[in-house]
């Protein structure tokens, strides 16, 4: 075609024929090109090559150590190793200034620019060493920032969007609590109720199937609750309990809120260790992450109560971890030589530890205040084996329940120790006094549990042989020792369930299912003894006014299910749940109201009683009425279909009669049967009167 | 009041039953011997001895002059109830699982079970005139279950029907007259039928089921009235004739009896009222499973018949009775 039309052209052209020649493309001298390059090829122009190509795979790092020629290989290496974590490097450079030291900044190219990208969510601020924070950008991204246009257009105003109220669930005027119950409807498949626990039948306010894979669990003041899931976990809060926050934490097994409900703490094992991730529960940022070897307990972080600070402990070390910026705290670790357990005041900043026995050198209960990192108070002890630290709740007191050992008994190898003649301290610190005074309690019987009251002074010990234990309640008053106030002997329980507002205690056995309720103010009379079989979980309600004794059946396969009772042990309410899994009422954050407050609040309570027992037995009434309307409609369908069959079976009563050969037995009632009396002649004698 | 203490079963009690005046109580156990007993005072009247095998099922006729007694010797037994004696014993392929007398007495109908190659089958007889030669005479009527097996059975009210209760929880009607289905319940139950009982005047059943669940249905059109929830499968219940109530009585199967404590009380015989199935007693007393239960035709007692081998005559206190349902 194109031939045909150079010849159309070259015909304009004079005696030319010789087809071996070039042929002339030159445009005629007249002509006008109309057509855009675009137009033509604009497939081709979309591929060619640009001079961005390359620059978006590159990333500017600054802040990067100055360093002499000598020791450039080395930060070399160390960068690299850094870096090639996001993808293959193809291209380094360190820029020197005259006598060859480093300039502080780096480029570094990366085969693609999804991996740069990478490079910078990865190892933007990523601390280096104390001096070093690394600053991480796109290189494409400082050609961005110097072209910003001088004028500035005023963003457009976002119409107004009503943000979840996450603490709607304390409004309820009734102040009934919420619990959510769990059951595993198939293989890593948990279906998830949330109730509302009203008078006088429980609300269902929310079901979700496969709403988590493993558990749920709240935070600490009831916000938010997790679910956990392949990629990681995530929290839902809100009226309809709608996804807050996701964390993408893949195989978390367990997490761990922050009191406060700032962080949280995502634990999951990986072929190298426990990863472990501290989360903003906000932004959903990943703030620091660490990878531990083992998944003891010892690994876990432990928060101060108001969020201020994380701790770990490590060997011979306390790491304790400033927020927000989760670094350490005066950037240094606490060496502790020997420490074996810690534990911060749920009240205060204060961490208490113990160190055990070295060389001569008597174990030691130490307090600690934070951020001073001053020694408060210590307390040495002898032939110690273990200790636990149970701080009271209100922070009041501080219980160290200390194992001592009459004699140490070394194997040869003096791998194996082995304590003889075992027995028991309780030191007492009372926080709230000055110079911390100690008092100790010593029992020479095994102990299988202790339990602090959460708000008062009185702790309580189930001591003795497993199967006919006894239980004691001391109380602490300042001043003076501890004083038993009350011992309850053969008892078979295993573990003590404090009401959260003190006063009350269930004293379960947990592997019959056997409970007692015992009210501590009124001579500890037990008040009610109910079973559930194979119960091995107890949950009282965050206001102390309801407890739940729950089957599980991660335990148990049969009966699973729970029950409700109320604090004096009168059962509520049973429930037979398949698959049930979990119970857990929604904790509530501490009131705002003033001591003041509270206090008259209790001393007027005779006047608000009547308003809400009025309340209670309306709604009581109004259901019962309820109830019986049902039956009565229940009645009249069912009785106007037995009087129609009943009609029938009237009509059929002479083919029955037949039937049964002319007898009728439909009214042959067995009451009728009549007595008679048969009178027959035994004997007759003669007797002749003299 | 204390309940009447029937000992003298051996083994498990498989089925329990009044007759028609409530003055005696029948009872089959897998010890091979039918008993029967004074329902007043609990004194053994007598045994019933020539099975050779556990006896699952028996009946009693209305004028209460012969029993039908099947079991797993493969043979289906009439007895004469006054004196204890064989009137006929008819051999069967495999273990009968269920018999019953008509409301007329006149005809019987047995049911066999689906083992050692035998399908299950519902014979009828007649057993009128009733001798040794009933061995050897062909039954009125064969209907062989292919879909699966009977594991209850009941005469409709007029002779004119049989219900069968089956093993996959299926519930069908028969008409012996065509000698076909008339009526299937299609899968109100998910679970086999363990035990079925008439109300009195025989216009509706209750059924008690593996599915956890007993039911009312209407003995004519199969439909299902009411449903009384439990969490153990249940075996047997029955319908008080005199006021609107239901008892039930199970557990769980006999294999997983050792792990549940009799404290656990999933043994009790449990009563719920027949409207609104509602639950409002339990009776404690047995430490297996309830196999068997039956209120006397007076409503005024009831037995049960348990795994652990005792038959428990029970009466109702006074409070029973004024316990009305608003």
């Amino acid at each position: 075609m194109a031939k045909k039309k150079s010849e159309e052209h070259s015909g304009t052209d004079a005696n030319d024929s010789d087809y071996n020649e070039e042929p002339n493309f030159e445009d005629p001298p007249n002509f006008v090109d109309n057509i855009s390059d675009e137009d033509l090829l604009g497939d081709m122009i979309a591929q060619r090559p640009s001079e961005a190509d390359g620059v978006e795979s590159v990333v500017v790092v600054d802040n990067i150590p100055k360093v002499e020629p000598s020791r450039l290989d080395k930060l070399k290496s160390v960068i690299n190793k850094l870096f090639s974590h996001c993808g293959d490097i193809v291209n380094v450079v360190y820029p020197v200034d005259e006598e060859g030291k480093t300039k502080g900044y780096a480029f570094m190219e990366y085969k693609h620019a999804n991996q740069a990208e990478e490079a910078v969510n990865k190892l933007n601020n990523h601390r280096l060493d104390k001096n070093h924070t690394f600053a991480v950008n796109l290189f494409t991204d400082f050609q961005k920032y110097e072209n910003i246009p001088e004028k500035w257009d005023p963003p457009t105003v976002q119409p107004f969007k009503v943000q979840n109220d996450l603490y709607n669930f304390i409004n309820d005027p009734d102040a009934y609590d919420q619990y959510c119950v769990a059951a595993e409807t198939a293989q890593s498949c948990v279906q998830v109720g949330f109730w509302q626990n009203t008078l006088p039948e429980p609300t269902e306010l929310e079901t979700r199937e496969r709403f988590t894979d493993t558990f749920v669990k709240w935070s600490p003041l009831g916000t938010y609750v997790v679910t956990f899931h392949k990629p990681g976990v995530a929290i839902w809060g809100g009226s309809n309990f709608q996804k807050i926050q996701k964390f993408p934490h893949p195989g978390t097994q367990f997490v761990e809120f922050s009191p406060c409900e700032n962080y949280l703490v995502t634990y999951g094992p990986t072929p190298t260790g426990q990863k472990i991730i501290i989360w903003d529960i906000r932004t959903g940022a990943e703030k620091r992450s660490f990878v531990a070897d083992s998944m003891t307990m010892l690994s876990m972080f432990r928060w101060s109560h108001d969020d201020k600070f994380v701790a770990r402990m490590g060997e011979s070390s306390i790491h304790i971890y400033e927020t927000p910026s989760f670094y350490l705290l005066d950037m240094k670790s606490i060496k502790i030589p020997g420490i074996r357990g810690f534990s911060w005041s749920p009240t205060d900043n204060v961490i208490a530890y113990w160190v055990e026995e070295q060389n001569q050198i008597p174990a030691r209960v130490t307090l600690m205040e934070i951020p001073k990192k001053r020694e408060t108070r210590n307390k040495n002890l002898f032939h110690v084996a273990d200790c636990k630290l149970h701080w009271q709740k209100s922070g009041d007191y501080l219980c160290v329940k200390v194992d001592r050992y009459s004699k140490l008994k070394k194997d040869k190898k003096e791998l194996d120790v082995k304590f003889l003649g075992m027995f028991y301290n309780f030191e007492i610190f009372h926080m709230r006094e000055k110079e911390i005074p100690v008092d100790s309690v010593e029992i020479r019987e095994l102990i299988l549990a202790f339990a602090w009251e959460p708000i008062g002074n009185k702790f309580s010990i189930i001591h003795g042989e497993p199967n006919s234990s006894n239980v004691s309640f001391y109380e602490v008053n300042k001043g003076v020792k501890p004083s038993l106030v009350k011992k309850l002997e053969k008892k078979s329980c295993t573990h003590l369930f404090w009401s959260p507002r003190g006063q009350f205690i269930v004293m379960a056995n947990l592997t019959m299912g056997t409970f007692e309720f015992v009210d501590t103010t009124n001579d500890y009379i037990i008040s009610a003894s109910p079973d559930h079989f194979r119960a091995g979980e107890v949950e009282w309600d965050p206001t102390g006014r309801y407890v739940v004794t729950g089957v599980s059946s991660w335990k148990v396969k049969e009966d699973t299910g729970f029950n409700m009772y109320t604090f004096q042990g009168r059962i509520i309410k049973r429930t037979i749940l398949k698959n049930f899994v979990q119970f857990l009422w929604r904790p509530r954050p501490p009131t705002l109201l003033s001591e003041d407050k509270q206090k008259e609040i209790k001393k007027n309570l005779k006047k608000y009683y009547p308003v809400f027992e009025q309340k209670d037995r309306l709604r009581l009434t109004r259901a019962s009425k309820e109830l019986l309307e049902k039956r009565a409609q229940l009645r009249e369908t069912f009785m106007e279909y037995r009087n129609k069959r009943i009609a029938e079976w009237k009509d059929q009563k002479s083919r029955r009669v037949m039937l049964r050969g002319h007898v009728d037995t439909d009214d042959l009632e067995t009451d009728e049967v009549d007595e008679e009396i048969v009178e027959f002649l035994v004997k007759e004698e003669i007797t002749v009167l003299e | 009041m204390r309940p009447l203490m029937l000992q003298g079963h051996e083994r498990s009690i498989t089925q329990i039953k009044y007759n028609r005046e409530g003055d005696l109580l029948f009872s089959s156990s897998k010890d091979q011997k039918p008993n029967v007993w004074y329902s007043l005072n609990g004194e053994r009247l007598g045994t019933y001895d020539g099975h050779q095998g556990a006896v699952w099922c028996l009946d009693v006729d209305w004028e209460s002059r012969k029993l039908i007694t099947g079991a797993g010797d493969m043979t289906t037994k009439i007895w004469d109830v006054e004196h204890g004696t064989v009137i006929a014993s008819i051999p069967t392929k495999s273990s009968v699982r269920t018999s019953n007398f008509s409301f007329s007495g006149n005809q019987a109908a047995y049911s066999t079970d689906k083992a050692m190659g035998q399908n299950c089958e519902l014979f009828i007889i007649d057993v009128r005139n009733a001798d040794s030669s009933l061995a050897e005479q062909t039954p009125t009527l064969r209907i062989p279950m292919i879909e699966s097996k009977i594991t209850s059975m009941l005469w409709g009210p007029l002779d004119e029907t049989i219900i069968t209760g089956h093993d996959n929880g299926n519930i069908a009607i028969w008409d012996i007259r065509k000698g076909q289905k008339v009526v299937d319940s299609g899968s109100d139950h998910t679970g086999g039928i363990n035990d079925m009982q008439l109300s009195k005047d025989g216009t509706m059943f209750v059924t008690a089921s593996k599915d956890t669940t007993a039911k009312l249905f209407d003995s004519e059109s199969l439909m299902c009235l009411k449903t009384y929830k439990t969490e153990r499968p249940v075996n047997s219940a029955a319908i008080s004739p005199i006021l609107d109530h239901v008892v039930l009585g199970g557990g769980q199967d006999a294999m997983e009896v050792t792990t549940t404590s009799t404290k656990a009380g999933k043994f009790d015989s449990r009563f719920f009222h027949l409207i609104y199935e509602e639950e409002f007693a339990r009776l404690k007393g047995h430490f297996g499973p309830i196999n068997s239960l039956a209120f006397h035709p007076d409503g005024k007692s009831y037995a049960s018949g348990g795994e652990d081998g005792f038959v428990r005559v029970q009466s109702f206190d006074t409070t029973y009775f004024e316990n009305i349902f608003e």
